[in-house]
């Protein structure tokens, strides 16, 4: 452990004293600090907060990141080119644990900019929060600085309520495979836009659950998080709906009327109490407008409601945000356990490219080659390379959805709870099994490399 | 906590150091052989000696060394330290290594340079610091200690280099090329330091191309060309001259040195004896200047003169006072201190007359020994394996002495 506390001390030496610690504080720092100045919000001091989160954390994520993945390159890579490591590894401490001891200096210079930086945004936070009016500073509390829980509907079973409408069609199964797919693509759409469509003068009804959580949600108001789009626009922006909740049996409260934008979240207000003795409620919508308006499936209405102060949800964010950092380190030191600096850091970042352009991949995979599908007939038409790139898409994708499947920026903006399980589920799937995968192969290279050559330098 | 070696030392008879076939090729990207560096060589390294690996740029000395150490890997042949593999970590705590390159961390000054590599071998904490201490003194560079390695001149950090090789007190110091760079001070320094080492029964590997610093502190040699090996035995055998001799002694007067020819010329014809005045050698010479000037208190900015070699590296991490040190050595087991019964260096000032060799000149038809070079073996026993006099003994220690009572500059 003191050989191995040594090679991560020595790491931190060679970022303070090649000045990265503090170039990378004032980066972070001063974004933090001259972001709020540039961006623009809707002139709320929700959407300032909800902003400046957004906007600070991303900036933060993507300067530690990179930073995290040249460093990693950089100790190891340079290193061992600069033959220091032949000095290291004559002595007696095993190579694994030189590796481990590289990964664990990156991960204490990366935890102590991310809480400097965190910590910043945190103190910013809290210092423009209480230039606000009171009025303005509790709808921030309630809805932003804050942690929430969430409850959705539960979901339909579209493939089984499409299944079922296929098999009542005649002679579906004489079509042909592909005339099948398509079919039920189709059907699929139908069935989808039968949950997701009110038509003109229509109602879309949510069943909430709250389970046991009633209990403990007793006595405390609840608000809806919706986001709607329209079939058509109109000249206002605005679309008439009338919103009523309550039990199956009697409907506690009833809105006026009001005007809603299309294409954006809106939270409303719910009264505490309104569920029944199972804790099951209603969310009713009355579409009073000539057009239709589409309620996605996805993200579907939620109803949230407090659960926890902002100061650890924050943490939790920051934590899922580390192990991110974590992963890269794991990555860039991987890389350059094998390969020379400059080529470790180009593989590691475009790796990070590919991982970040997973929207691509996913398509990809959706449509079923690089080419698509055929808009008029539905044929797939499969190529050679669509043969090699769709299982390497497909497990690139299974590999970064571990990753992607944590948003805390999103979550920390929109005053969402990040519970301790989903920091641990981060942890489990990002550190331990993704970069320990990394860092047991990065470990194999490092340790069969021959460390010299016959020359000084390599 | 400090890490022992789980391996015991080796016995008199156990190499230290064993390499059987061994050869290195270097291959390109695409597994082709590049080239031959290394080709079928074999030796062996016992404790207690100064082994000198000898040979041109490029003749396989370096690789052979870092094969030793576990940086390259053989391509065939087998190699031992202390009966282990290169690559045992625990065996690695037993040996001290300075490459042929000071591959320092430029951003740590000297302090924390031998501290780091303290704290690799586990050293505590104290241990560190006073070991730290006594090997920038050894060094010269204790009023550089938090300066940055990166700002020093070469012979600075190898000097520094030097020092990191010693943080353990090794029993087995690999020496890749350690004088280069260092001024005749500090060269005569190296090689002072390294008979200190043998001394005290460490072993040591030299690999040089610099024929004087081999011929200064070797007990044996392998000598490589082209990666093979084209030499190997100890400095006497492979150095001996049997159909000469040379007698040393004050000037004689005139009329006695025509007797002395007279007698020699009975038996030796005229041409095929010379006559000159001895002169010291461009290193004693200038080390004499050095010293003069230093009497005048010179001052320099680099590194200083250092000399004092670590107590620890002495033997002396104990208090106990130095005649009991010198009545332990002379109660050692012989096989321990046998490097002290080694001929004396070429270049080291040694006694007047060597009196086994007269003696042996003085038996009547009995010639020298010799062994051609290219018949020495790697397993013939050396020279040093009769067991050391007390006089012997105690001449090493007035040696060790000496270097301890060395000025600071």
């Amino acid at each position: 452990m003191q050989a191995l506390l040594a090679i991560a001390g020595l790491t931190w030496k060679a970022v303070l004293r090649f000045r990265l610690f503090w170039v990378m504080a004032g980066l972070l720092l001063g974004s933090v600090i001259a972001l709020p100045l540039l961006i623009k919000d809707d002139g709320t001091a929700r959407g300032f907060i909800q902003i400046m989160l957004t906007y600070t954390l991303s900036v933060i994520g993507t300067l530690l990141g990179l930073s995290t993945l040249w460093l990693a390159c950089g100790t190891m890579a340079r290193d061992i080119e600069e033959c220091q490591m032949q000095m290291v590894v004559v002595k007696p401490i095993a190579r694994w644990q030189i590796w481990l001891g590289k990964w664990l200096g990156i991960l204490m210079v990366n935890a102590c900019l991310l809480a400097l930086a965190g910590g910043s945004v945190y103190g910013l936070l809290l210092w423009r929060a209480r230039q606000l009016p009171a009025a303005q500073q509790e709808i921030l509390r309630n809805e932003v600085l804050v942690a929430r829980g969430s409850v959705h509907e539960t979901p339909p079973d579209i493939e089984g309520d499409v299944t079922r409408q296929l098999e009542r069609v005649p002679n579906f199964q004489a079509l042909s495979i592909e005339q099948q797919e398509e079919a039920r693509r189709q059907k699929r759409e139908q069935v989808k836009a039968v949950y997701q469509v009110v038509p003109p003068n229509h109602m879309r009804k949510w069943t909430i659950d709250l389970g046991l959580r009633r209990h403990l949600l007793r006595d405390r108001p609840l608000s809806i998080r919706v986001k709607f789009y329209a079939a058509e626009t109109n000249v206002s922006g605005t679309y008439l709906g009338l919103w009523q909740v309550g039990t199956s049996t009697e409907m506690k409260a009833r809105s006026n009327p009001q005007g809603l934008a299309a294409n954006t979240f809106h939270e409303i207000g719910l009264p505490a109490n309104i569920w029944d003795e199972n804790g099951r409620f209603e969310i009713l919508f009355e579409n009073r407008n000539n057009i239709a308006l589409i309620f996605p499936l996805d993200p579907d209405l939620e109803v949230l409601y407090r659960e926890g102060g902002f100061g650890l949800n924050y943490f939790r964010g920051l934590a899922i945000l580390f192990c991110w950092l974590t992963l890269l380190a794991a990555l860039g030191l991987a890389a350059a356990s094998l390969l020379s600096f400059p080529v470790a850091a180009f593989c590691s970042i475009s790796l990070l490219v590919v991982a970040l352009s997973s929207g691509t991949l996913a398509s990809v995979v959706q449509e079923g080659g690089l080419g698509g599908a055929n808009h008029e007939t539905g044929a797939i038409s499969t190529t050679w390379i669509d043969v090699l790139i769709l299982p390497l898409f497909k497990a690139i994708l299974n590999v970064v959805q571990l990753v992607e499947g944590f948003s805390p920026i999103d979550s920390l903006s929109t005053g969402r709870s990040i519970p301790w399980g989903q920091l641990g589920k981060a942890f489990a799937q990002v550190v331990l099994l993704l970069g320990g995968l990394l860092a047991g192969a990065g470990i194999i290279f490092f340790t069969r490399r021959e460390l010299a050559t016959a020359q000084g330098t390599q | 906590m400090t890490l022992e070696s789980s391996a015991a030392s080796p016995s008199p008879a156990e190499p230290v150091v064993a390499v059987h076939g061994l050869t290195k090729i270097f291959k390109d990207f695409w597994g082709r052989p590049k080239a031959l560096a290394v080709d079928d060589v074999d030796f062996e390294v016992r404790p207690g000696e100064v082994f000198g690996l000898l040979g041109p740029n490029g003749s396989g000395k370096s690789t052979t060394v870092k094969m030793l150490l576990g940086l390259l890997y053989p391509t065939r042949g087998h190699i031992e330290v202390f009966g282990k593999s290169p690559r045992h970590v625990a065996t690695k705590a037993r040996i001290g290594y300075l490459p042929e390159e000071s591959y320092l961390y430029r951003y740590l000054n000297s302090h924390e340079t031998l501290d780091f590599f303290g704290n690799l071998f586990h050293l505590a904490s104290d241990q560190r610091r006073e070991r730290a201490e006594q090997l920038l003194e050894m060094v010269g560079l204790t009023q550089t200690r938090t300066r940055p390695v990166g700002e020093f001149s070469k012979g600075m950090q190898r000097r520094i280099g030097l020092a990191q090789a010693l943080i353990n007190d090794p029993e087995l110091v690999i020496l890749d090329e350690p004088t280069a760079g260092l001024d005749p001070i500090g060269c005569r320094e190296v090689k002072d330091l390294i008979l200190t080492l043998a001394r005290r029964g460490k072993t040591v590997i030299l690999s040089s191309h610099l024929l004087a610093d081999v011929e200064d502190v070797c007990d044996r040699v392998v000598i490589y060309y082209g990666g093979k090996v084209q030499a190997l035995g100890t400095l006497k055998e492979l150095l001996a001259t049997p159909d000469a001799v040379r007698i040393t002694m004050p000037p004689l007067s005139r009329e006695t040195m025509q007797k002395v020819l007279g007698a020699i010329r009975q038996d030796v014809a005229e041409d095929r004896v010379r006559i000159d005045t001895p002169t010291q050698n461009l290193e004693s010479y200038f080390l004499d200047v050095v010293a003069r000037a230093k009497r005048d208190a010179a001052e320099t900015s680099g590194a200083l003169s250092g000399g004092r070699v670590a107590a620890y590296l002495q033997g002396q991490a104990d208090a106990r006072p130095a005649t009991q040190k010198v009545l332990e050595r002379l109660t050692v087991p012989a096989a321990a201190s046998s490097p002290a019964a080694n001929p004396e260096p070429a270049a080291a000032p040694g006694p007047a007359v060597d009196q086994a060799r007269l003696a042996s000149l003085a038996r009547p038809n009995e010639p020298a020994p010799a062994v051609p070079p290219a018949a020495a073996s790697a397993t013939h026993a050396p020279a040093e394996a009769a067991p050391p006099s007390a006089a012997e003994l105690a001449q090493a220690n007035e040696k060790l002495s000496s270097l301890m009572k060395k000025p600071r500059s």
